[in-house]
């Protein structure tokens, strides 16, 4: 295959969203997340421990540093605040079970940034099937009517 | 017209692979549980034996040439990646695996690199060959991993591992073949004197086994595989039907063949024994006999040169 299909198929994973449920006191609503991995440092794979944008699954769970960025857009919240917004942070991966393959965790901090202002969230998610599925949750406490975020994380790569 | 062509065959090959993919969900889904190996051997170390082969499942073969072991492929595990479970279980329990001089693994494909089997095996292989770009994927292990380019070979103590040409699909998720298209390779096996080739997965590809016959005249066996044969129209590109399995046996030109890669794990469209029993329909057709393809049952052990 050629690099420029590569290219595609690579871009084409990226645009997968990851469903998210958002909740407040006083709201729940639906959402959409993606994610990309511009710089990601592995302490589990054999060779190679930094990758940028294209990381395999494998090096990704098997132990691994990664610095994310992640458009975010929520519906169903109504108020000031506009439905979409960033998030740029770190995350640890580590390995549960078949070296993060099959069950891996991971904890990680971000800023945000909305329309009305910024602020810091903490996430704590746990992934299984080569990590292409995954439930993350999401607390900013400072952020208006999407203070918690349960998203089910879909990602190939 | 040579786009519209592209695209129809893009097409076509994408839709029998995505009936494919859901076809083999059901069937896993509703596979029977693991059946189990009876006889299992507590040593596989035959010291009246020049040449043996124990099919452990799958691609999964131990080899002994003289006092040197080498692994294939292992895959000890009783799934894979929690989406296909293990028909039978291995025909050799990982703690019975003697010392081995090397371990090689032809692709990365679930079924064909495990991670969790290698770390059964850890501590009793120096070193696991791979075809590039298999390294850069793999986790940290205590043993080396070694890439292989085609034609290069790993020699120590006598024993020499060449890697060889076949024809097959990179990656480890399907998607991710985009990627690592090269990762794929077969191996040959020298030592004393005797010479095996491992096919791993490949397509029918006429010139890669004459030119293997060419560099390797006297290979004495060839473990090949001869499943999955259907859906032929998306195996066509991947992997070889029993019949073209003697085919490449025959352009290979080795003395014997041992058929591996079926009724292990549901990956086709395939019943099970429907593999074997279209190979020995074949080889009846060409008169060739059980000793020169001799069929193994998992865990079944085989001595092909005796001292």
């Amino acid at each position: 295959m050629s690099p420029v299909a590569a290219v595609g198929v690579w871009a084409a994973a990226q645009l997968i969203p990851s469903p998210l449920l958002v909740m407040s006191k006083q709201h729940v609503g639906g959402g959409m997340r993606w994610q990309l991995t511009p710089l990601l440092y592995s302490f589990g794979i054999a060779e190679r421990p930094v990758r940028t944008f294209l990381v395999s699954p494998i090096v990704r769970h098997s132990g691994s540093v990664e610095l994310h960025v992640s458009p975010e857009w929520a519906c169903c919240v109504t108020g000031e605040q506009s439905s979409w917004l960033v998030r740029a942070g770190v995350r640890l991966y580590l390995p549960l079970l078949e070296h993060g393959e099959k069950l891996s965790w991971s904890l990680g901090g971000s800023y945000y940034r909305a329309a009305g202002g910024g602020g810091a969230a903490a996430d704590l998610g746990i992934f299984t099937f080569a990590g292409a599925l995954g439930l993350n949750l999401t607390v900013s406490p400072w952020l208006t009517r999407r203070e918690v975020i349960l998203a089910l994380t879909i990602r190939l790569f | 017209m040579r786009l519209d062509a592209s695209i129809a065959f893009v097409m076509s090959v994408s839709l029998a692979g995505c009936g494919f993919a859901w076809r083999g969900l059901k069937r896993n889904l509703s596979a029977p549980p693991e059946r189990a190996v009876a006889h299992k051997l507590a040593d596989p170390r035959r010291p009246e034996a020049r040449l043996a082969a124990l099919w452990v499942g799958h691609a999964t073969v131990l080899l002994q040439l003289d006092d040197r072991f080498v692994l294939t492929d292992p895959i000890f595990s009783h799934e894979l990646l929690q989406t296909s479970p293990r028909l039978v279980e291995p025909g050799l329990d990982p703690e019975r695996v003697p010392p081995l001089a090397a371990v090689v693994i032809s692709h990365m494909h679930i079924d064909h690199l495990s991670f969790s089997s290698l770390d059964l095996i850890e501590q009793r292989t120096p070193i696991v060959l791979v075809p590039p770009g298999v390294r850069a994927n793999m986790p940290r292990y205590e043993f080396e991993i070694r890439e292989l380019e085609t034609w290069s070979s790993y020699e120590r103590d006598g024993l020499r591992i060449t890697a060889v040409p076949v024809q097959h699909i990179g990656g480890r998720y399907a998607l991710d073949a985009a990627f690592e298209p090269r990762a794929f390779t077969g191996f040959v096996f020298e030592y004393h004197g005797l010479s095996v080739y491992f096919g791993g997965d490949t397509a029918y590809l006429p010139s890669a086994f004459k030119a293997t016959a060419a560099r390797f005249p006297d290979l004495s066996l060839a473990l090949l595989p001869i499943c999955p044969d259907e859906p032929r129209d998306f195996m066509q590109y991947t992997h070889v039907s029993p019949n073209q399995a003697l085919d490449a046996f025959q352009l290979l030109g080795a003395r014997q063949m041992i058929p591996i890669h079926y009724d292990t794990f549901i990956n086709s469209d395939d019943a099970p024994g429907a593999c074997p029993k279209e190979l020995r329909a074949r080889m009846q057709a060409r008169g060739l006999s059980s000793d020169r393809v001799p069929i193994l049952a998992i865990g079944e052990q085989r001595v092909l040169i005796g001292r």
